[in-house]
């Protein structure tokens, strides 16, 4: 395994998503014009049962020549949507191919700063993946325009469950139920239930508003068709229509509570992410928590061992990563904790009498000319120590 | 990672690509195809239209002109009573009926193929999401603590190495905006912005080199000319050989300017670039035909520009004695590494049925081969006992100078008498002392 193939998952997965819903509207609009055309076509056939009038056939002939250049159009422009769809599918796919396919002509060092720049350009993605799954669009959409990759990112497809969240975040639930009903048949597939949600929402809201009359009409309209799987949910409802809005009996209270109003925005990212397969966390995270674990020893956590270079030493992934793995390791790997050099045969480890360990070519730089000794880590003076070679297998 | 498995990675890749292809052709096909067939059809209706308005014009005529209409045989006299009443309103005899009947009934054949061609197209295009899922992995449960960035302090301290990451690149603004977004708290965001400031100059003459801008690289590399001859740095000299190549790029006209730059830079670098000069120097007999169309044309190629700030960043980094890479990407670019290796262990472990020994344990199973230049401390693992040291079981030097762990000391030793594992000789094992790396 790979790390194209370990991490790009989505990357190719939710473009492909984009293609099949085209497909499917596509479908469907062809089919609704070919009914139509089919409709007017039956009308000429009525008439032409009774020795028709031929301008009155012509006149019927005339409509269905007319829906027929509207499939034209109707279709040429679903088809295009289809073609769109699956080359911003191939664009991504080339930008992976870059990687893997190497020029035989290029240089090593040239080859290395596109692997560079790939890698850079692969950070920015995951960060504006991350950003957008939490919400903060404004800072992905100057990110992607920053960075020029903007085709790369999934940026245009979030753009509606943004417009949907700020629409939730008002407190309304119209942009919502829209996509629900956009997207009803995967939504049953994943077992959602928050088209229920919206609507016990709506409920609630027509009771703040003290229209019980109104909420009663909403519930006898919406709720049966969940009776099914949520016939508890809607029993608890129901009972609002006795309680006040700031009543403290539970469940009441807590269906009353404003703060379902974010849930639902969370809900709704969350199901979002179910359509298009994503996991539930972002990728950055998933690799920011793998990075940290393969960086991370004691050392990391010691009081005098910390280096400034290392991510795990800095303060804020050093809090972060307090709760996960340390890395593994079965073969002493040693590095010179003044020149940041490996130890190893051109650089004996020696040892100063308080069992600190240097590198052989680190020792002249702790040493001063009377032959004293400065230990860097403990700030201890020797006079002229005896530093031992230490062996390591 | 492109060393480790490319067949692999490029088959996962062609898979996908060979299919989203065929839909790619499919589609263009279909709409031609539907553009053709709906043409067709509506151009067929359109005749039928023309002769339709001919023929009630001839009719009508006829009729005006007092011509028998019966011409018809197989006129119906109801119908001939009807013409008779009304003479504006001429008739559709049975054989154009049943033209127009069988060019509808064609119409409707031929959109009902083309409905169903599209439909058709479902198979390939769901194929590529199936080649997707079977070529790139989609599960990483397991291979994370779902508590370590779920709870809210954690986010918003990764929402502060982010900022601190893009503010190192000099993009302010968006680090701005994610302060602003996040809502993050005054102190952290006061933070962001004081530290990272060295790399800002860096980052901004790097930014500058890929929009083929020298002059700010140019100054740079002059100011720390010595400390860069003295790592033995390339950086000076290709800084120049791009500045030369871009004025000789410009054509013939600017031969005498291109003359006087190679005067004025190249000599300092004469020892160390002996092959490279001359080569350079060539490049004069192909102006009068460009140097596109010349042996040396790969000098101008736009790689010539990434080369040179990839080596910029790195030289000019070592030179300050900064880290060229900032936080956020060292731990992403650890865990782009580690994950692969991750979920295949996730796999033996799982199809071995011993996946519970991963939570709860303490380290990752597997040890994650990273690049040199990310291994920031010492580890001592003990080669007795195969695992690190820690707080717990530290390293020992023995009295011969080898390092075993605390823990493997005491198994090996028989009362007070240690012999290494390693030598000859036989020790008193309250000799070994604990050391530090």
């Amino acid at each position: 395994m790979s790390e194209i193939k370990s991490m790009e998952h989505a990357t190719l997965k939710v473009p492909y998503e984009v293609i099949n819903k085209k497909f499917r509207v596509a479908q469907k609009s062809v089919d609704r014009e070919v009914d139509q055309i089919q409709n007017y076509s039956k009308e000429v056939e009525k008439a032409l049962m009774h020795r028709p009038v031929i301008s009155d056939v012509s006149k019927l002939v005339g409509n269905v020549v007319q829906r027929l250049q509207v499939l034209k159009r109707k279709s040429d422009e679903a088809i295009g949507d289809e073609l769109n769809a699956s080359f911003i599918c191939k664009r991504k796919l080339e930008h992976l191919k870059e990687i893997v396919q190497r020029d035989s002509n290029t240089s090593e060092e040239v080859w290395q700063a596109s692997i560079d720049q790939w890698k850079r350009v692969r950070m920015d993605r995951m960060v504006i993946e991350h950003l957008l799954r939490m919400g903060y669009y404004e800072t992905a959409e100057r990110l992607a325009n920053y960075s020029d990759i903007r085709h790369l990112t999934n940026l245009d497809i979030f753009h509606t469950s943004r417009e949907v969240e700020e629409d939730l975040a008002a407190h309304k639930t119209t942009k919502c139920i829209l996509w629900c009903l956009d997207n009803k048949s995967k939504l049953r597939k994943i077992n959602s239930n928050i088209e229920f949600d919206l609507r016990v929402q709506e409920f609630v809201e027509l009771i703040r508003k003290n229209q019980r009359t109104e909420a009663v009409v909403h519930a006898r309209k919406y709720f049966p068709a969940f009776e099914k799987t949520q016939i508890k949910e809607i029993c608890e409802c129901m009972a609002l229509l006795a309680y006040q809005p700031d009543t403290t009996i539970e469940p009441y209270r807590s269906l009353f509570d404003i703060n379902r109003w974010n849930n639902l925005v969370l809900k709704f990212r969350n199901e979002n992410y179910r359509l298009f397969q994503l996991s539930a966390q972002s990728l950055l995270s998933i690799a920011v928590q793998a990075g940290l674990s393969s960086l991370k020893t004691p050392h990391c956590y010691s009081f005098n061992c910390k280096n400034l270079n290392c991510p795990v030493c800095q303060e804020d992934f050093n809090r972060i990563a307090k709760t996960l793995p340390y890395s593994h390791c079965v073969q002493s790997r040693l590095i010179c904790r003044i020149t940041g050099l490996p130890l190893n045969e051109h650089n004996l480890p020696m040892m100063l009498p308080n069992g600190q360990i240097f590198g052989q070519l680190a020792i002249p730089e702790i040493t001063k000319e009377n032959g004293t000794v400065l230990c860097p880590i403990t700030n201890t003076k020797f006079t002229n120590p005896k530093i031992e070679k230490v062996f390591v297998m | 990672m492109t060393s480790n498995t490319p067949a692999a990675e490029l088959e996962a890749i062609t898979a996908v690509e060979k299919e989203l292809d065929r839909v790619i052709n499919k589609f263009s096909e279909i709409r031609e195809n539907a553009a053709a067939e709906i043409n067709d059809v509506a151009s067929l209706l359109e005749e039928l239209l023309q002769v339709l308005a001919r023929a009630e014009q001839e009719m009508t005529g006829t009729i005006n002109t007092g011509t028998q209409v019966d011409a018809d045989d197989h006129m119906t006299d109801e119908a001939e009573m009807l013409v008779e009443m009304e003479p504006s309103t001429p008739r559709l005899t049975d054989s154009q009926i049943s033209i127009i009947t069988e060019a509808l009934q064609k119409t409707n054949e031929k959109l009902q193929r083309l409905s169903s061609e599209h439909r058709e197209l479902h198979g390939a295009v769901s194929k590529v999401g199936k080649v997707i899922d079977r070529n790139f992995i989609s599960d990483f449960t397991a291979t994370t603590r779902t508590d370590a960035l779920q709870d809210e302090e954690n986010i918003m301290l990764l929402n502060k190495v982010m900022a601190k990451h893009y503010c190192r690149q000099g993009m302010d603004d968006v680090a701005q905006l994610l302060i602003k977004e996040s809502k993050m708290p005054e102190d952290m965001a006061r933070e962001v912005f004081e530290s990272e400031r060295s790399f800002a100059e860096i980052f901004r003459i790097w930014k500058a080199i890929q929009q083929h801008d020298l002059s700010l690289a140019l100054e740079w590399t002059s100011r720390y000319s010595n400390e860069l001859i003295a790592k033995n740095s390339t950086l000076e000299f290709k800084l120049h050989r791009l500045a030369f190549l871009q004025i000789i790029s410009k054509g013939i006209s600017a031969q005498a300017e291109a003359i006087a730059y190679a005067r004025n830079n190249f000599h300092k670098f004469i020892d160390r670039f002996e092959q490279e000069i001359p080569n350079l120097m060539g490049c004069f007999i192909y102006l009068p035909t460009g140097i596109e169309n010349s042996p040396y044309k790969h000098l101008i190629s736009p790689e010539m520009w990434t080369e040179a700030s990839y080596i910029f960043l790195k030289d000019a980094c070592h030179t300050l004695g900064i880290s060229k890479n900032s936080a956020l990407s060292v731990v992403i670019n650890a865990g782009c590494t580690a994950l692969p290796a991750l979920l295949n262990i996730k796999q033996v472990m799982q199809s071995r049925q011993v996946l519970n020994i991963w939570s709860g344990r303490d380290e990752l199973p597997i040890e994650i081969d990273l690049d040199p230049e990310y291994r920031y401390h010492s580890i001592f693992a003990c080669p007795i006992l195969r695992q690190q040291t820690t707080e717990d079981n530290p390293p020992k030097k023995l009295t011969c100078g080898h390092v075993i762990s605390n823990d493997a000391l005491h198994k090996l030793s028989n009362g007070h008498i240690l012999k290494c594992p390693y030598c000859p000789v036989e020790q008193n094992a309250e000799e070994a002392v604990r050391i530090y790396f």
